[in-house]
């Protein structure tokens, strides 16, 4: 039975919040959003001020993802609103849910370049699923309502929701209970499931290729069914990493341009691909023409413009994971290839030996993994560190490990990991950052202060921006163009400078203690790891480059 | 070059037609005319989009299909009568 309750726009957009289960929302506030500011105060959920509205989106897309829920984030017109669209872009890249509420100048002023007036509904069409401007307060309900559903329809992404001024102000009488869903938006054709098995069957070098769509569809315990059936060789994108168990015996790692050699070489001497929730992404094909040529492809996705779009499928399967892979679970004869893999895997493992007493960063990363509690979320920003986190740590499933995959956006990891925080307390989380990507969101150290947040933050340090660096030494004859960063502050009296402990080390024996250390301090701790510059990631496929020529050495 | 006709039934909701040709030039395909309007009855909108690309029109097709607000998307096979 619907309740009646006099609203207004504020009020009524706590009220539907609720209704949809938010407890946490991350924002800014400013004078365009001040009703709903005012009606904040006296809601019962609660508020996370960011330091910039990039970080209050970002600390919605990390609380999305770690707890599988939709991430909340608030900001005012104008210059608030254009700070949200690089955490929006974030999210449509990956497939977060999010709903973004942004406040508008009255309608009276609309279109009349009134102060912090942007046209932020123009603004969304490139960086979100869906956005909708309410200029009734009539329609501000059903439109909140929709904006849940929309998100969390088919392939999920950010939502939008523009809300002027006069709106917020505005009384209104409130439905009550008209939360909706909504089925995929685009009707799926029905799947040859029979031609896939026949593929299956037939297939003598067959991969499994995951991706974040298994995560996204809450699929992993169906994927790794389907592994323990099938016992198929499989290699996961940075995004999928966490959904194969580690410790499968079958499981080559990640592949794509820092991918394993084993993962790789395996893709490129398959006869099959099975690819479930992935999306042939650039990154992880190198030179399409030459990527996996010999193989046929079964693709699983939940987005029929996937289908095709980068790579022709032998055998589309749409729709829901959690129905569609079991369909598929059946026993491989293909012990000789199985063999061949693994024995690949361990030809090709990793080597931690490091000339020197510098720190060699894979070696931390892989000691932080083994030493960090069960259950802990690891978020990265982007560059070398990101890619060394990939290789040399292990997750057991995807929402414990948070990058940025599809957008690269420097500057993710430390709100990330406050909005993971957030959405689970109880839980170790883990920033992963670099030197040059921690100063893109640095004020969010104010956050960690301010709510006590006890994120422990590990600072890959070769002051530089050290993937360009790389690339510049190995395709730009060493032309060191705009990467130096030696004139980074002192990040131990920075972090000190907001109420954070901190250490710095910067040789080899140092290392095991100052994990433990940071693992076992209760509260925000930076642990800032000076590395040699000259270190760089390996493997690397060269761009435009067919993936079994990497690089593996200069 | 190929060129296509699109016909295209939608929800009249505020900033459809933005949202179609955005995604349109984003996807590679040159808009070459646009002709729209709405049955104020149903409040569907009709829009007759001639497009060219070198790109499979199924690209921009399954694209359009996933914006929220459009309801059909037809090809016009024969674009040049």
């Amino acid at each position: 039975m619907a309740s009646e309750k006099i609203h207004t726009g504020g009020s009524l957009l706590f009220d539907v919040l609720q209704q949809h289960g938010v407890e946490h929302v991350f924002g800014y506030p400013g004078g365009a959003i001040m009703p709903i500011y005012d009606a904040l105060y006296d809601s019962d959920i609660k508020h996370f001020l960011c330091r910039h509205e990039q970080g209050a989106a970002f600390s919605a897309v990390g609380y999305a993802r770690a707890a599988g829920k939709v991430g909340v984030c608030f900001a005012t017109s104008g210059p608030g609103a254009t700070n949200l669209i690089t955490g929006l872009a974030d999210a449509l890249a990956d497939s977060i849910p999010i709903v973004a509420i942004t406040g508008q100048v009255p309608t009276s002023v609309m279109g009349s370049d009134a102060f912090q007036e942007i046209d932020v509904f123009g603004l969304s069409l490139a960086c979100t699923k869906h956005s909708f401007q309410v200029t009734d307060i009539n329609d501000l309900e059903k439109v909140l309502h929709q904006a849940f559903a929309i998100a969390l329809e088919g392939r999920q992404g950010p939502v939008l929701v523009d809300i002027p001024k006069d709106v917020q102000i505005a009384n209104i009488v409130s439905k009550g209970n008209i939360v909706s869903t909504l089925k995929n938006k685009v009707n799926l054709p029905p799947a040859n499931v029979g031609s896939a098995i026949a593929m299956l069957c037939h297939a003598k070098q067959p991969v499994l290729y995951v991706g974040g769509g298994v995560g996204m569809a809450n699929a992993v315990d169906e994927l790794r069914n389907f592994i323990d059936i099938t016992n198929v060789p499989s290699v996961s994108t940075l995004k999928g990493l966490g959904a194969i168990t580690p410790e499968n015996e079958n499981y080559l790692g990640m592949l794509g341009m820092h991918g394993t050699k084993a993962a790789n070489l395996a893709v490129q001497e398959s006869d099959l691909l099975v690819v479930v929730g992935a999306r042939f992404d650039d990154r992880v094909t190198g030179k399409l023409d030459d990527f996996a040529p010999n193989a046929k492809v079964i693709h699983f996705d939940i987005d029929t413009a996937e289908i095709n779009k980068r790579r022709v499928a032998d055998s589309a399967i749409l729709g829901d994971l959690k129905t569609n892979l079991p369909a598929l679970a059946i026993p491989l004869e293909i012990r000789d290839w199985q063999q061949r893999c693994q024995q690949m895997k361990a030809d090709f493992g990793w080597d931690y030996n490091h000339p020197g007493n510098t720190i060699f960063a894979p070696a931390v990363l892989k000691e932080v993994s083994e030493k960090m509690p069960k259950n802990t979320c690891v978020t990265t920003d982007v560059g070398q560190h990101q890619m060394w986190a990939a290789q040399h740590m292990s997750f057991d499933d995807p929402s414990n490990f948070l990058t940025s995959g599809g957008m690269g956006t420097m500057g993710f990891g430390l709100p990330a990991a406050i909005g993971a925080q957030v959405s689970r307390p109880t839980d170790c989380v883990v920033a992963v950052s670099g030197d040059g990507s921690i100063m893109m969101n640095i004020q969010e150290l104010a956050t960690i202060k301010r709510f006590q947040l006890p994120v422990k933050i590990v600072l890959i340090d070769n002051a530089k921006l050290g993937m360009v660096r790389q690339w510049q030494d190995l395709f730009f004859q060493g032309r060191l163009s705009e990467t130096d960063l030696s004139d980074n502050p002192d990040f131990v009296m920075l972090a000190n400078a907001f109420e954070i402990k901190a250490k710095q080390i910067s040789c080899k024996e140092e290392v095991s203690a100052a994990i433990e250390e940071m693992l076992e301090h209760d509260g925000p701790y930076l642990l800032q790891v000076k590395i040699d510059a000259a270190d760089n990631v390996w493997p690397l496929v060269p761009p435009n480059t067919a993936n079994d020529k990497m690089m593996e050495s200069t | 070059m190929n060129h296509y006709r699109l016909i295209i039934k939608a929800d009249d909701k505020q900033v459809v037609l933005e949202r179609i040709l955005q995604v349109a030039r984003y996807r590679g395909f040159l808009i070459e005319g646009i002709n729209a309007r709405v049955n104020t009855g149903t409040n569907i909108g009709t829009i007759e989009l001639m497009v060219r690309s070198e790109r499979p029109i199924s690209f921009l097709v399954d694209q359009i299909n996933k914006l929220i607000d459009i309801k059909d998307v037809k090809v016009d096979t024969n674009p040049t009568q």
